[in-house]
């Protein structure tokens, strides 16, 4: 089977998307200019749009799927070199399905299905489908998955259940998310590169200068264009909050997560419950102090589009902690959170603090050698090399403070951190190795640094630092035990 | 994760062959150094870059004298153990390390010779997995060899995905 027709246009919009603005300049702005790198530039274009445009349409017709047996897709692709792959269902690690203003128009969908085979990360991807095709296609995926999983056949007969909704953000939650976010501060690189565009078309900016300094000059009239700049700041920051998370949803069923999202780009994410490597929840300073959290699901194959798409394995970011904690009980059942975690002995403060910071000692000599007069404020070098040791010093203590641990059943729990806090748990079957490191400085006080690694692309490093030596030695042995829970093929 | 547990160490032959490659390394550093002054005085480089070359210096002689002592210590550190479910590798001499690996999770084992270790006859096995790769140097020939194999046979289920 060829993939949709309809693949070529949206190959073409995307090129034309990505190749407007040296299009623009060449044959609009310049348009009239002789200089040779414009004359050329403009053949040159014209060449290297045409060519795509026939690989775009030959591609098309070179590039077939097929099924085999209902167990695996089958690509083949390549139009001097010929490449056949074979993908099984279930090394599919999760999928999910945007539908962008483009798609809409057409009433159709697009499908990426993430597969992580031995590390290395290739998708499967329909750029184009009809909505019909697309839940077809993953229902027979997750059909497959299901009867990899040796369900009884009386389960496995009710495929399509109602997903319960866990979570959708109230009108209040979008409000605080705008706020917390920050993401009004992305207004700027936007501004700044739409001035860098703009600028051949804005006049002379001598001939405003004259102007730039008369608004200067002028105390009242910079103070309220601040203000203006800021509201503005602050409408752009919720609408961006509110196209992105405004219609959000989280549900699951028994062997799957669902995600939606977005208004204008609609996304669709699902992952089957047992491929998730292991939880993360997140804690950026300013989202503590509004008490929210951000959970990821970890999962072997990386999700994130690459774009200025959300990473779509992350749960809804500004979650309230104790909502967060409630979602995850009820979506991973399995996961526990109620047992006691340990908190770090008080000699483990002293090791940290005692710890040489490299990055402030290099930071102190580029300071001291350059002497750079920061935001024009003629302070001397020390002042500044004071100020980072503090900052280190108090990241520092609050990582002591934060850091807890513990090990129950087939779960570990590490949570640690400085000004962002953050909380990971795994079970044992999911950690692929464990590592130990003992410094000189925690040698004398017996203390070691434990790190986990998960698989996911690229691989997911966790751990705690400073634990005591006899706590490291019981989770060596738990980590020994782990041989109880893995099935070998 | 004590090192007591781990029978296995690496060849004594490991201080010579390793000796040997970090002099052949500085000296090589010297030279580069040597050209470098040079070039300063003969162009008149600017000042900092003379503070640049001295620092280097003094960095390079203190790292050709710790290099006198550390094979020793590292040899000394080294120990391995390899059993149907798990290879353990412990080393380090400033920071220490103890690395557990699932056999299962293994994905290529390797040896490789470098022509000073063809002298001694000593012979370097790699282990990569999904996450990292994890090298023991300097092992006897026939040790190596075994090893290899066990590891190989060891690796060779494959856990269910789940």
């Amino acid at each position: 089977m060829r993939y949709h027709p309809l693949t070529i246009l949206f190959r073409l919009w995307q090129f034309m998307k990505n190749h407007f603005v040296p299009g623009f300049v060449l044959f609009v702005i310049k348009g009239n200019s002789t200089f040779w790198l414009f004359e050329y530039g403009r053949y040159a274009f014209l060449f290297y749009a045409s060519v795509h445009l026939i690989y775009i349409i030959l591609n098309w017709f070179m590039t077939t799927y097929e099924f085999q047996d209902n167990q695996s897709f089958k690509l083949k692709k390549g139009i001097f070199v010929r490449q056949t792959s074979i993908i099984p269902f279930n090394r599919i690690q999760n999928v999910s399905q945007r539908t962008t203003l483009f798609h809409r128009i057409f009433g159709v969908t697009s499908l990426t299905f993430e597969t992580a085979m031995d590390g290395v990360d290739d998708e499967i991807k329909f750029e184009v489908l009809t909505k019909k095709q697309a839940s077809w296609l993953m229902d027979i995926v997750k059909r497959v998955e299901k009867n990899h999983t040796r369900l009884p056949e009386t389960e496995s007969k009710e495929t399509i259940r109602i997903a319960e909704v866990h979570f959708s953000p109230s009108r209040r939650d979008l409000w605080k998310a705008s706020f917390t976010s920050l993401s009004f501060l992305a207004v700027i690189p936007i501004a700044v590169s739409l001035y860098d565009k703009l600028e051949p078309f804005l006049p002379d900016p001598e001939r405003y200068e004259g102007m730039f300094f008369q608004i200067i000059n002028n105390i009242w009239l910079s103070i309220i264009i601040m203000i203006v700049a800021v509201c503005l700041f602050i409408v752009a920051g919720m609408f961006r909050t509110f196209v992105r998370y405004g219609k959000y949803e989280i549900s699951s069923d028994d062997t799957h997560i669902y995600i939606k999202q977005g208004i204008l780009n609609e996304v669709f994410f699902t992952i089957e419950k047992k491929k998730i490597q292991g939880l993360e929840m997140k804690q950026p300073l300013i989202k503590r102090l509004f008490g929210l959290a951000e959970v990821k699901l970890i999962s072997s194959a990386n999700s994130d589009f690459g774009d200025d798409s959300v990473q779509v394995n992350s749960l809804y970011p500004f979650l309230p902690m104790d909502q967060a904690v409630e979602l995850i009980k009820k979506l991973l059942p399995s996961y526990s959170f109620d047992q006691e975690m340990v908190r770090l002995p008080k000699v483990s403060l002293l090791v940290k603090l005692l710890k040489p910071g490299w990055l402030w000692v290099i930071a102190s000599l580029i300071l001291y050698f350059f002497n750079p007069s920061i935001f024009d404020l003629h302070i001397p070098w020390w002042v500044w090399s004071v100020i980072l040791l503090m900052i280190m010093m108090v990241n520092r203590f609050l990582d002591y403070y934060h850091t807890r641990y513990a090990i129950s059943g087939d779960q570990v729990q590490w949570w640690h951190g400085g000004f962002t806090s953050r909380l990971f748990i795994t079970r044992r079957k999911n950690v692929i190795e464990v590592g130990f490191t003992q410094s000189f400085l925690q040698r004398m006080f017996h203390l070691v640094s434990i790190q986990t690694k998960n698989r996911s692309t690229p691989v997911h490093i966790e751990g705690v630092a400073d634990v005591p030596l006899s706590f490291a030695r019981t989770f060596h042995q738990w980590y020994r035990e782990r041989k109880k829970e893995v099935k070998v093929q | 994760m004590d090192e007591k547990d781990l029978k296995h160490t690496i060849s004594p032959h490991f201080i010579k062959v390793r000796l040997i490659s970090e002099m052949i390394t500085n000296i090589i550093g010297f030279i580069v150094l040597l050209i470098l002054y040079w070039l300063d005085g003969y162009f008149q480089w600017p000042d900092w870059v003379g503070w640049i070359l001295h620092i280097l210096l003094i960095l390079t002689i203190l790292g050709t004298i710790w290099d006198l002592f550390e094979p020793k210590y590292l040899y000394r550190s080294w120990r391995y153990g390899l059993d149907p479910e798990y290879l353990y590798l412990s080393y380090g001499v400033i920071k220490k390390e103890w690395v557990t690996i699932p056999v299962t999770k293994i994905q290529s084992v390797s040896s490789t010779q470098g022509p000073l270790m063809k002298m001694y006859k000593l012979r370097s096995i790699k282990v990569e997995t999904m996450g990292s790769s994890q090298t023991i140097p300097g092992l006897d020939e026939p040790t190596a060899f075994k090893l290899k194999e066990e590891i190989a046979e060891y690796a060779k289920l494959k856990e269910e995905e789940s």
